[in-house]
């Protein structure tokens, strides 16, 4: 043994307080990006726009015809309209991606997608029955359909006007109330150009629009809009345009023409209220779809003062949608896509940060493009060709200057969350859960569950309740760039009765047969409330209007079947609800660790998705961008539950994920460690109080230099605190009493100083030749290690003494070389590597993937905790083996130990004291 | 024993190997700002006065002496301080060749309009004592035993000021003087939330409802309860904190501002954080004011003097017609601290259809120390002398006041008479408007105004034009954008 001379001692620990100083400074930096500029802004609306003539569909000045305005002739006089109705998907809806077949949906819009909360189908050409032809697609789903489109084009592309009265062609056929089909003549009817005025006037008149639809006037619908501008007037139940508003010329002489707000967005799309007066909601129906279907609400205004009654609502002091309340315009995120202001040119060559080339402001107003930018949501799929088109959130925002300090592994959650999971937490108005078309209530309506209100609802379109609100379910989306974040949902169930046709076709059954089927004139058939009503008061309230027997189940199927409908059967469409709006910042948005890193987590957290399930059936999730990788539950009430599974979506999240083999294995090696010493223990304790004391001689060997103390001690506590920390990060809920970031943070330095550590002292090793110590020698190993297991297994309770001697040359019995050479070649560089990775998964996240990513980096390193937790078990009870119990730890502290003197090999290399 | 502290260094260099890294790399939290309350004045210990006063008392002036005893300085400095002067130092205003002093005792206000020569109402609130033994406009300011120490540290329940500044009938001096503290809420309200004649009339954030106000009412004041001298820092019965109406110039030091406490970057958004260069806090931070108690807002003093029936917040025959508001939304303008211009006696008017300013706040958006603030504007009709083009003082109260006599010329005869306004014999009616910048009422930052009241195409509370801006800022630039 040679002994280090005491100040070259001192002088390595300087040196090594130095480098691990050093090291870890290096380590371990954080890096703030500099701030992006802030979002775009547009300007006021303008007023500036010239005076015109309105003309009719003929070209003639209204004023002489007194015929309705037709907008393609009046905006046609400047703006290129067929342009613009031909960039418009808001004018198409599906009507040019319009393909008939033996699916339910022909295209991805409004016009040929079968939309289960409006329930009306547009028939397809072939079909057997007709439900909705076009005439009344247009006093249905066209109520919010801005014209143009299905609304003046046939399917083949003809003119709606040049189509003859057909009964046989649905776009020519009308299903009247009595179940007969009508031919309809769009002559008589006219038809609904591109509505201008409905976006591009500030108080548009959409009462009196959709009335005029449902006169089925449709030709004077968009003259209707200008009701109450001065412009036309309604005298003796006719519109009459006022010579008043025009000039001498015929010109319109204050055109009420602005830039589409808010307000104009929200005639079709859901509740919009930029005003200062208190927000009240009074329809819930799917008139205000994006209010309905999510609770989604665009308003400045604070949630505090709006006039609903939201539980807890004083302390909701921010507003309904930040955006909106710091002035921004749908159309600042949703422009026309050849806007100059703000179009992307995303095609510009790479070198170019901006391109100056854009569109002159005169082309632009000529041929403005309508087709305007457009999120990813999961349930609009019109022009997907256009997703991601719009500028998401951090096209505007930096998310270094709003988290860095506080949010650590801040790319790695910016690449698994999209900001809306955090920053739209909670919904403050009801939406709809559930819609169950399998039943109908007295007028003819389905059965209707909200979610975010207390009890049940009374009408779809009134809430009185408290509302709660409720938290969207978290789902990964498939972006078109390829990135997978969690976004929040709303998850919509629909139950539905659906047959096959003649051509072998499934149709849903059409409204008018389910009414045949429930109803019978003001109330429901005999047959129904006989089997209905259970509670005999001849009528059908929410407990009774589920299909929850066979019994009810087949006496519907078998009305239906009597109508001629083949194989009827109940079937159930899950569809997810994008949620974008509704952003809040700040201390409203999730901050909290554990909201997430948690057995409870708000990732994992499920969603009631419906109510009760009818009899027998199953729903399945429409197609969307939405992964669904988790599990269906229903509750005791029958109520069914989705909880989204992220592991599954290859998502680990610290304190909530588990791989439970990988835990009951590291528990059960952990455990059986603490079994085994303790029987082992017992045995010896047994053993030496049978026994006399043996006399073994004592010597005192210098077996330890102050450096091997120094890192074995330094270990000894790192690892002890990496172990407890890594608990707590693996099982936040069983230590609620730490801080989790502060407890991720600690790890991480203290796993920075376990590696140095260990590089240092296998420098040292190696440096000094030390290392051979850990090497076994082949040559007759096997033999000694048999010796020595037979020794811990019997020997040692005899009180024979140790077979190998310990001497500072040679520390190690062969038992101790092969644990130490597994633990420390392969344990201790895997369990530094996978925490390496799952450190770096934020900074090298390609190396951290291509290592299976965390989903097996993580539970590897779960496991090989366990096993370094047992080890410490066996190895400090295998210290108590020597000739007293702390002996060994004695020469551990001190350097100095007390050794038996070997009666087998007798005193060879001992430094006798 | 050299081994155990070994032992012991070998424990600490471990200990310190471990922990001086985890302190090093510990990330800093930058946005931690100090607890405004760390900078909240300490109060005095409290001394019970029960049983160091002793009686007995036979007036007010006892009762002082009795004080100065013990604090002899105390009322030579009261009697340095505008509680006590009612008028500034000496100024030079642009409009006058003289420097000219400012003040409630010598200058009127679009309400009850002139103290002096209705010292015996007025003077109420006045913290001195005999102003009946002095004819009008001649009190004696040096007599240090006129100084009434009760109404500012007497229990508010024993002590009330009835005419000519002294106590009121039936008030126990000896109680009073036994119940002696630091002023409260009470004391200073006494005055303050009945400025102008009445609960809330004058000010609009200071009125009876801060006596015992919520949280939702005054932050300071309901969640903390927060005394006047919290924020009005007092040394050497020196106040700080001085309202504008009555002055020109006012030392910034001189006055209370938020950031006394509140010292750090307020907001952790910059965007809000941002308007803090045009922006007083007290625009955004106090929404609306009088939100419990009515405050008035208008006053017709020519309808006085009419058999219509006295209703308190419409119509009184001595006073005229007045409009009181609840929930006022104030008037943001431009301001700096100071006042552009003060109506002073004896100043022209320009014309009868003009109004008149009172006061009028300085700055404008050129002006870099300005920032918007929330002011409440009373609307007044008041006398004016048709002739000399000249604001009118009558005379009110009293033997030959006008809520004596309803005779206005013989109101304005006998103030030409007492304080030297001269009268020509033909007066008018002139709309007169005068500025009251609000500052109380400060309400949880939950309900602070937010982008939308201001911001938009609904426009919201500013008039952006009439502020200077070429139109909302948010578009347009704020005005130390580069345009």
């Amino acid at each position: 043994m040679t002994k280090l001379p005491p100040l070259k001692t001192k002088r390595l620990w300087r040196a090594l307080i130095l480098m691990l100083a050093l090291g870890l400074v290096y380590g371990v930096h954080q890096a703030f990006a500099t701030r992006q500029p802030g979002p775009p802004h547009q300007a006021d609306a303008t007023h500036i726009h010239p005076s015109f003539a309105i003309l009719d569909a003929e070209g003639q000045n209204v004023l002489e015809s007194g015929a309705p305005l037709s907008t393609m002739q009046t905006c046609g006089q400047c703006h290129d309209t067929e342009y613009i109705v031909s960039h418009s998907f808001h004018a198409d809806l599906g009507l040019s991606d319009y393909k008939p077949g033996p699916g339910l949906n022909a295209s991805p819009g409004a016009f040929g997608q079968w939309n289960t909360l409006v329930y009306r189908y547009l028939s397809q050409p072939q079909d057997q029955l007709l439900d909705l032809g076009t005439p009344e697609w247009i006093l249905t789903y066209g109520l919010r359909h801005v014209g143009g489109g299905p609304a003046t084009t046939g399917r083949n592309g003809q003119s709606l006007l040049d189509l003859p009265p057909d009964p046989s062609n649905p776009d020519t056929a009308f299903l009247a109330p009595d179940g007969t089909i009508q031919a309809w003549d769009w002559n008589q009817s006219g038809v609904i150009e591109m509505n201008c005025f409905l976006c591009h006037v500030a108080t548009p008149n959409n009462t009196a629009r959709k009335a005029t639809i449902q006169e089925q006037n449709f030709a004077w619908a968009n003259t209707a809009t200008l009701l109450g501008s001065g412009i036309i007037e309604e005298v003796d139940g006719q519109l009459q345009w006022n010579p008043q508003a025009f000039d001498e010329n015929g010109l319109l002489v204050q055109p009420p023409l602005q830039n589409p707000t808010n307000e104009n967005c929200g005639l079709c799309h859901g509740v919009v209220d930029m005003s200062q007066d208190v927000l009240v909601l009074h329809d819930f129906s799917i008139n205000n779809p994006q209010t309905a279907t999510t609770g989604q609400v665009i308003s400045p205004q604070k949630i505090s003062e709006s006039g609903i009654n939201i539980s807890d609502k004083d302390a909701l002091t921010h507003s309904w949608d930040v955006h909106a309340e710091r002035q921004l315009q749908c159309t600042d995120c949703h422009f026309s896509l050849n806007n100059p202001t703000y179009s992307l040119r995303e095609n510009a060559p790479e070198h170019l940060l901006f391109d100056p080339r854009r569109l002159d402001i005169g082309d632009y107003l000529q041929r403005p493009n309508h087709n305007f930018a457009r999120g990813e949501s999961a349930q609009h799929n019109i022009a997907a060709e256009l997703k991601g088109s719009m500028r998401r959130c951090e096209s505007c925002h930096a998310a270094e200057p709003g988290h860095a300090d506080w949010l650590p592994y801040l790319d790695r959650h910016m690449a698994v969350l999209s900001c809306e999971s955090c920053h739209i937490p909670q919904m403050y108005a009801p939406a709809i859960e559930q819609y169950d078309w399998t039943v109908l209530t007295a007028d003819g309506k389905p059965h209707i569950h909200y979610r975010g209100i207390e009890g049940h609802s009374e009408t779809d379109d009134t809430v009185t309740q408290l509302v709660t609100g409720y938290s969207p379910i978290l789902l990964k989306r498939q972006n078109v760039d390829g990135e997978t974040p969690l976004a929040p949902y709303n998850i919509i169930t629909t139950w539905y009765w659906v047959y096959d046709d003649a051509n072998g076709n499934k149709r849903p059954v059409r409204e008018i047969d389910l009414k045949a089927v429930w109803l019978d004139g003001d109330g429901y058939a005999a047959d129904i409330l006989a089997v209905f009503d259970a509670n005999g008061d001849r009528d059908l309230n929410h407990d009774e209007l589920i299909i929850n027997t066979e019994e009810k189940r087949s006496l519907i199927a078998s009305r239906l079947s009597a109508l001629g409908l083949n194989n009827p059967r109940i079937e159930g469409q899950l569809q997810p609800y994008s949620i974008n709006h509704d952003v809040t910042r700040g201390d409203w948005a999730t901050k909290d660790c554990t909201t997430c890193h948690t057995a409870d987590s708000r990732v994992t957290q499920a969603l009631e998705i419906a109510p009760y399930i009818p009899i027998g059936a199953t729903a399945e999730f429409a197609e969307s961008n939405v992964q669904y990788k988790g599990r269906f539950y229903t509750d005791e009430n029958g109520a069914m539950y989705f909880q989204p599974d992220p592991l599954e979506e290859g998502i680990y999240i610290f304190g909530s994920s588990k791989v439970n083999p990988v835990d009951w294995f590291g528990m059960l090696a952990f455990i059986g460690t603490l079994i085994g010493v303790t029987v082992h223990a017992t045995i010896r304790y047994l053993s030496i109080q049978k026994r006399d004391k043996q006399q073994h001689t004592i010597r005192r060997v210098y077996m330890y230099t102050a450096y091997e103390r120094l890192w074995h001690w330094l270990q000894v506590l790192v690892i002890v605190f990496l172990l407890f920390t890594g608990l707590i990060i693996h099982r936040p809920t069983a230590f609620p009493m730490f801080n989790y970031s502060t407890t991720v943070t600690t790890h991480n330095i203290l796993a920075a100083v376990m590696i140095i550590n260990a590089a240092l002292s296998l420098f040292y090793h190696l440096a000094i030749g030390e290392i051979t110590q850990y090497i076994p020698r082949p040559r007759g190993f096997i033999d000694q290690a048999i010796v020595q297991a037979k020794y811990y297994l019997r020997g040692i309770f005899r009180g024979d003494p140790h077979p190998f001697e310990k001497t500072p040359k040679r520390k190690f019995n062969p038992l101790q070389q092969i644990t130490y050479f597994g633990l420390l070649n392969v344990l201790l560089p895997l369990q530094v590597i996978t925490g390496a990775m799952v450190w770096g998964a934020q900074k090298w996240p390609e190396v951290a993937n291509s290592l299976g990513g965390l989903p097996l980096l993580a539970p590897i390193h779960s496991l090989i905790a366990w096993l370094l937790g047992s080890f410490i078990v066996a190895h400090v009870y295998l210290t108590t083996t020597g000739p007293t119990i702390l002996s060994s730890i004695e020469g551990m502290i001190t350097g100095w130990e007390e050794l038996e003197v070997s009666e087998i090999n007798g005193n060879l290399h001992g430094e006798e004291t | 024993m050299k081994r155990r502290l070994l032992r012991l260094m070998g424990l600490i260099v471990l200990l310190a190997i471990v922990t001086v890294p985890i302190a090093f790399l510990w990330p800093k939290n930058s946005s931690s700002s100090p607890d405004p309350r760390n900078y909240m004045p300490q109060h005095p210990t409290h001394v019970e006065h029960e049983h160091i006063v002793e009686g007995d008392f036979q007036t007010p002036q006892d009762v002082t002496r009795a004080c100065l005893e013990c604090h002899p300085d105390d009322a030579r400095e009261v009697m340095q301080t505008t509680h006590w002067t009612w008028q500034s130092k000496p100024v030079e205003v642009p409009w006058r060749d003289e420097p000219v002093t400012i003040g409630k005792f010598n200058q009127i206000n679009n309400f009850c309009i002139s103290t002096a020569g209705n010292e015996s109402k007025c003077m109420t609130c006045h913290i001195g004592y005999a102003w009946d033994e002095y004819p009008p406009n001649e009190y004696d300011f040096s007599v240090e035993e006129d100084v009434d120490c009760l109404v500012c540290h007497a229990a508010a329940n024993t002590y009330a000021k009835g005419a000519y500044g002294n106590p009121a009938e039936g008030v126990d001096l000896l109680a009073a003087a036994k119940s002696v503290g630091i002023p409260t809420r009470d004391n200073c309200g006494s005055c303050h939330f009945n400025g102008g004649g009445g609960n809330g009339v004058k000010h609009g954030d200071l009125d009876q409802s801060l006596l015992h106000p919520g949280e939702q009412l005054d932050v300071h004041m309901g969640k903390y309860d927060f005394l006047c001298t919290d924020c009005h820092r007092t040394v050497d019965h020196q106040i700080k904190g001085r309202i504008v109406a009555d002055n020109y110039h006012i030392d910034p030091a001189e006055q209370v501002q938020c950031q006394d406490c509140h010292i750090s970057v307020p907001h952790d958004d910059e965007r809000i954080n941002g308007h803090l260069d045009s922006v007083a806090c007290q625009t955004c931070h106090i929404p609306s004011v009088a939100r419990k108690n009515p405050t008035k807002t208008y006053w017709d003093w020519s309808k006085a003097g009419e058999d219509l029936g006295d209703d308190h917040y419409t119509y009184l025959k001595i006073k005229g017609e007045f409009t009181y508001e609840r929930n006022v939304q104030p008037s943001y303008i431009w301001f700096n601290g100071n006042n552009e211009y003060r109506y002073l006696l004896g100043d022209k008017i320009d014309a009868p259809d003009q109004p008149v300013y009172i006061n009028k706040p300085a700055g404008n958006i050129d002006d870099p120390a300005a920032k918007i603030f929330p002011f409440k504007i009373m609307d007044t009709i008041q006398p004016y002398d048709t002739e000399y083009m000249t604001l009118l003082a009558p005379i009110t109260a009293g033997e030959g006041g006008y809520w004596h006599d309803f005779d206005w010329d013989k109101a304005f005869r006998l103030a030409e008479e007492r304080l030297g306004i001269p009268y020509s014999g033909n007066y008018g009616w002139i709309e007169t408007y005068m500025y009251w910048p609000q500052t109380h009422m400060v309400e949880p930052a939950g309900d602070a105004l937010q982008c939308n009241d201001c911001h938009g195409p609904d426009g919201g509370r500013m008039d952006w034009q009439a502020l200077g801006y070429p139109g909302d800022p948010a578009e347009w630039g704020g005005r130390f954008e580069n345009q």
